[in-house]
């Protein structure tokens, strides 16, 4: 009996929850199919009445946003993978190589620290630094800094896969006469290869979503990533707020698909490599 | 046998590994240390010069700190952390503990798992739009399912106390799934043996928490919370979409009142000296709760 | 270990390779110039955008418009100009801005690259244009310095009001306004729209109000009367009087949300921008064509009704490496038939004559009342290069004000001691 009320009281909050949460993306999905006039009704409606497509088509096309999501996607996959290059280089040491404790423990606790700079703070001398070396407006700039921003979680993420791999594994491979890279590229580097993954995909969303930077270290569709689009379609004299929820429902579709394809990853990948996939 | 004791073991063996790991990581991680430093150098030397290039010692510090603005920022910044913080770990591990012990189909696990990911990988100018869609008056959907409208209606981004929370909620409907996620896949490593020895012993839920789950969900539970923390009190986008700072300066957080005097008010020594301290204290910040973090596993 | 870093230096490599192939990188080589625009995102460049390719019909010079939101333009023109940057060959300011990028000297004299002035232009267009300011406080640093005209005017923007004119008749003043409000405001329809988002909204939308009560920011010696009695007169009645008729939240209400109250029915007069009129009010969507009136400012306690100019002007950065072609393009901008097309594209144009042309007066009802508003000539906000701190105080003092965190003697007080602070540490004399 209080089972079964344990059970309803928990399936209800449940509900709620999920409610709650998908509540605001359906709504976002929902205005993105508006029109114009739509937009005006005194009182907002939670189903368009006339959906239509053209918000997408005005971002994608009339406003040239897909050179932006071009931008978005280069500068997230090459700073991703910047990160994780450098994080591996860093990580291996630290977990597989006899370094002495407190040099381990300065570096881990120097890339937690690393998190809490404040973002804000340090766009001026970057900006400063970006000028000089005559990176400003060029992709590459935000690749560097998105790849420093996110080196803390790639370190803290694969530190945790590459403890669970035994040491045993790679030395069988040397006492078998393997030099200490070639068992890194034929045992190690496959075994890795699930954390790799898991923390590539998280540290890509990260940089997918990233705005200030983008913002201040580009001037021109050049370089300009999608999220500073997104942000240029709030005009003080006019509603767009179709077009802006368009391009919201664009700049969630690709990072969430990716997601989905490889949530086995994902999920690996959050506990810090606790969980691995069975 | 664990690295150190290894390491014990074979003297000469260990010389020249340990000098491999060396030379791996020292390069690495002292360009990574050198290019992450720099802006702070630069910040210092700004901060300490005026417009035109002369030394002006500490005159942007005492302007910067003598600002009453910035302690305001401050306090906002606590505010919306004591908000934020407690109900997304604690809203975050009840729901993961909720799941976990009272949903056992496996497929309805997995979907809430797919879910929970969602709100993590939106942009967060995506997110800004969404919720100004909620929250505004006159075109915003929470007023209209309310029934609200007209001259009454609330004012969610508008009345100060309201906009905090406004600006909180969005934070919180982010990442709670982040900690959700988190705490449940570390229930997961509980082994069930302690748990059903427990309850034959007759432990609550309560006891059975507190003395086996958590122990397992220490370590991560301290590092979400890391993470959490230092996410919160750099927060910038989200608000600047919703409320740009307002009403006043309500939600004017830290970064969001640094962007106001390096962007708006172009003065950019204060801003650097700005930068200075708030780097510093963090720094400090970090330094003394990094006391609580989970030693590494030997 | 040398793997380690032959690995490494591939990715780099790869990496970077995969940048300088990104579309616009290799950057654009031959004879053909490109002039890239930097322009605000919003109405005020429909013209501009629907002009452009026009021209490169006419020339074979290419344009690029590069688009930002008002604020974020700002930020994006300070950064490139502090870094001498060239990306942008013209740039498209808000009046109030040029005083700090004349200060700064980011721009080229147009004066010099063949701009002349134009009587068929109202005096008003030319005077806010030239650094320093012909009239008016001139900023101590910049007292010594020859007048150059920095930038043209392409948005002829001044600042107006709008009725319902099938409701009652014109408001003649301020007195009148408050009275037309109070008698029609109900539960859904807004006596007096406010428009009272922080810092740029909220001062745009007072200080035409601020001067027809007779105050000021400055006087003629940038002393901050921000809190004599006239200023402190034309806050309250903003943040007591309007307020108490005025929509549900004035507080977060940009010129989007007032023109969209106004659109569907449910205000009943503002201020507004020309530029608002046509896309927003009577736009797609709108209930009310035909019936709304529009009229200069109202007059305030000081027997004048006191409009603001928001001119968008096009200047060339000293930093262009293309400057002759750039104010060429000015150059026939300017140009009679260029600025009736302009019009008829949903451009605001600066020539007289094209406002008084009959034959665009049905598309555009107000631009009849706009070239009477520029011969006036209307006011125009404090030319100095702190305007934007200045704003930024002066609108989140409002702002709070609207929403009910402060009173309008704190607004006044608090805000001119933070403008008195700011000016001194500036430079200016003392207050």
């Amino acid at each position: 009996m209080l089972r079964m009320a344990t059970r309803v009281a928990t399936g209800l909050i449940l509900l709620i929850a999920v409610a709650v949460f998908v509540f605001p993306l359906y709504y976002l999905v929902v205005t993105s199919l508006k029109t114009k006039a739509e937009l005006f009704a005194a009182v907002p409606t939670l189903f368009p009445h006339a959906p239509t497509l053209a918000p997408y088509f005005s971002v994608l096309v009339t406003r040239a946003m897909s050179g932006l999501l071009m931008n978005s996607v280069i500068a997230g996959l090459s700073a991703t993978a910047l990160a994780l290059v450098v994080a591996f280089a860093i990580c291996y040491p630290i977990t597989r190589l006899p370094v002495s404790r407190g040099l381990r423990t300065f570096v881990l606790n120097w890339a937690l620290s690393l998190r809490f700079l404040t973002p804000i703070a340090v766009v001026i001398p970057y900006f400063t630094i970006v000028r000089a070396i005559g990176l400003y407006n060029q992709l590459p700039a935000l690749i560097f800094v998105y790849a420093l921003f996110n080196l803390p979680l790639a370190i803290w993420m694969l530190k945790g896969f590459l403890e669970e791999i035994p040491l045993e594994i790679e030395e069988a491979a040397l006492v078998d006469g393997a030099t200490r890279f070639h068992a890194f590229r034929t045992v190690l580097l496959p075994l890795s290869g699930t954390g790799l993954l898991a923390a590539g995909i998280i540290v890509f969303a990260f940089d997918w979503a990233e705005f200030l930077y983008a913002f201040i270290l580009t001037a021109t569709p050049k370089a300009m990533t999608f999220p500073v689009g997104v942000q240029g379609l709030v005009t003080q004299f006019e509603i767009i707020w179709n077009d802006m929820a368009a391009g919201g429902v664009i700049a969630i579709v690709l990072p969430v698909t990716l997601m989905l394809f490889a949530r086995r990853y994902v999920m690996t990948g959050l506990t810090f490599g606790v969980i691995r996939e069975k | 046998m664990s690295l150190a004791a290894r390491a014990r073991t074979n003297w000469s063996a260990r010389s020249r590994q340990e000098r491999l790991g060396l030379r791996l990581l020292l390069p690495v991680f002292g360009t990574v240390l050198v290019i992450a430093t720099i802006p702070f150098i630069l910040a210092v030397i700004r901060a300490t010069t005026a417009d035109d290039g002369r030394f002006i010692g500490i005159d942007n510090f005492t302007k910067a700190l003598g600002n009453t603005q910035l302690y305001e920022s401050v306090k906002q910044t606590g505010v919306y952390a004591a908000l934020v913080l407690p109900t997304e770990i604690l809203l975050g591990l009840a729901l993961a503990l909720l799941v976990h012990r009272t949903v056992k189909s496996v497929a309805l696990r997995a979907v809430i798992y797919v879910a929970a990911m969602i709100p993590i990988v939106i942009p967060q100018i995506a997110i800004g739009v969404v919720f100004r869609l909620v929250y505004a008056p006159d075109y915003g959907i929470l007023n209209a399912l309310l029934g609200d409208t007209g001259h009454n209606q609330i004012l969610w981004l508008s009345s100060p106390p309201l906009a905090m929370l406004s600006v909180a909620s969005v934070d919180i409907w982010q990442w709670t799934p982040f900690v959700y996620l988190i705490m449940f896949a570390g229930l997961q490593t509980v082994p069930v043996e302690s748990i059903e020895a427990a309850q034959l012993d007759g432990a609550t839920s309560w006891t059975q928490f507190r003395h086996i789950e958590l122990h397992y969900l220490r370590p991560l539970l301290l590092l979400v919370i890391f993470f959490r923390i230092a996410d919160v009190l750099r927060v910038f986008d989200h608000v600047y979409v919703l409320t740009g700072g307002g009403p006043g300066t309500t939600t004017e957080f830290l970064s969001l009142y640094l962007y106001r005097v390096a962007f708006r008010f172009s003065d950019l020594g204060q801003a650097s000296a700005l930068a200075v301290v708030v780097m510093a204290a963090m720094t400090a910040f970090y330094t003394l709760i990094s006391r609580f973090l989970p030693a590494e596993k030997g | 270990m040398g793997s380690w870093k032959r690995a490494t230096v591939l990715l780099l490599g790869a990496v970077l390779s995969a940048c300088s192939n990104t579309p616009g990188a290799s950057g654009g080589g031959g004879s053909n110039v490109t002039l890239t625009i930097a322009a605000v995102q919003g109405v005020e460049d429909t013209g501009l955008k629907a002009l452009a390719p026009m021209y490169t019909q006419k020339t074979g010079v290419k344009i690029d418009i590069v688009e930002a939101p008002y604020p974020d333009l700002y930020t994006k023109l300070v950064n490139t100009f502090k870094s001498n940057d060239s990306t942008y060959d013209l740039v498209m300011m808000d009046d109030p801005w040029m005083p700090k990028f004349g200060t700064d000297g980011s721009l080229s004299d147009l004066g010099k690259l063949g701009i002349q002035k134009d009587s068929d232009i109202a005096d008003v267009v030319w005077d806010v244009g030239t650094w320093p300011p012909p009239r008016g406080p001139v900023p101590p640093s910049e007292k010594d310095k020859d007048k150059q005209l920095l930038g043209v005017t392409i948005v002829g923007n001044v600042e107006m009001f709008m009725y319902r004119k099938d409701l009652t008749d014109p408001p003649a003043s301020y007195d009148d306004v408050l009275a037309n409000a109070k008698a029609q405001n109900k539960s859904d329809l807004a006596g007096y729209l406010i428009r009272g988002k922080a810092t740029n909204p909220v001062v745009a939308d007072f200080l035409p109000i601020l001067w027809s009560f007779g105050g000021d920011v400055f006087d003629d010696s940038w002393k901050v009367v921000f809190d004599n009695d006239k200023s402190l007169a034309a806050v309250k009645f903003l943040v007591d009087d309007l307020k108490a008729v005025a929509q549900a939240d004035p507080a977060s209400s940009d010129a989007a949300d007032r023109d969209r109250l106004m659109a569907i029915g449910q205000g009943y007069q503002s201020s507004t921008w020309p530029g608002e009129i046509n896309t927003a009010v009577l736009g797609e969507g709108t209930t009310v064509k035909g019936k709304v009136g529009f009229i200069p400012i109202p007059k305030g306690p000081s027997g004048k009704g006191v409009g603001m100019m928001g001119n968008w002007m096009l200047g060339v950065p000293v930093a262009s490496k293309n400057q002759q072609a750039a104010a060429d393009f000015i150059k026939w901008m300017l140009e009679k038939d260029t600025q009736k097309t302009y019009a008829q594209n949903g451009g605001i144009p600066s020539r007289t004559s094209i406002l008084k042309d009959a034959s665009l007066t049905d598309a555009n009802p107000y631009f009849p009342v706009l070239a009477d508003a520029l011969t006036a000539p209307p006011n125009w906000r404090p030319r100095t290069d702190q305007w934007n701190a200045v704003e930024t105080i002066m609108g989140n003092h409002l702002n709070a004000a609207l929403a009910g965190q402060e009173t309008a003697q704190e607004v006044v007080d608090k805000a001119s001691a933070e403008i008195r602070t700011l000016m001194t540490g500036a430079g200016y004399p003392s207050q």
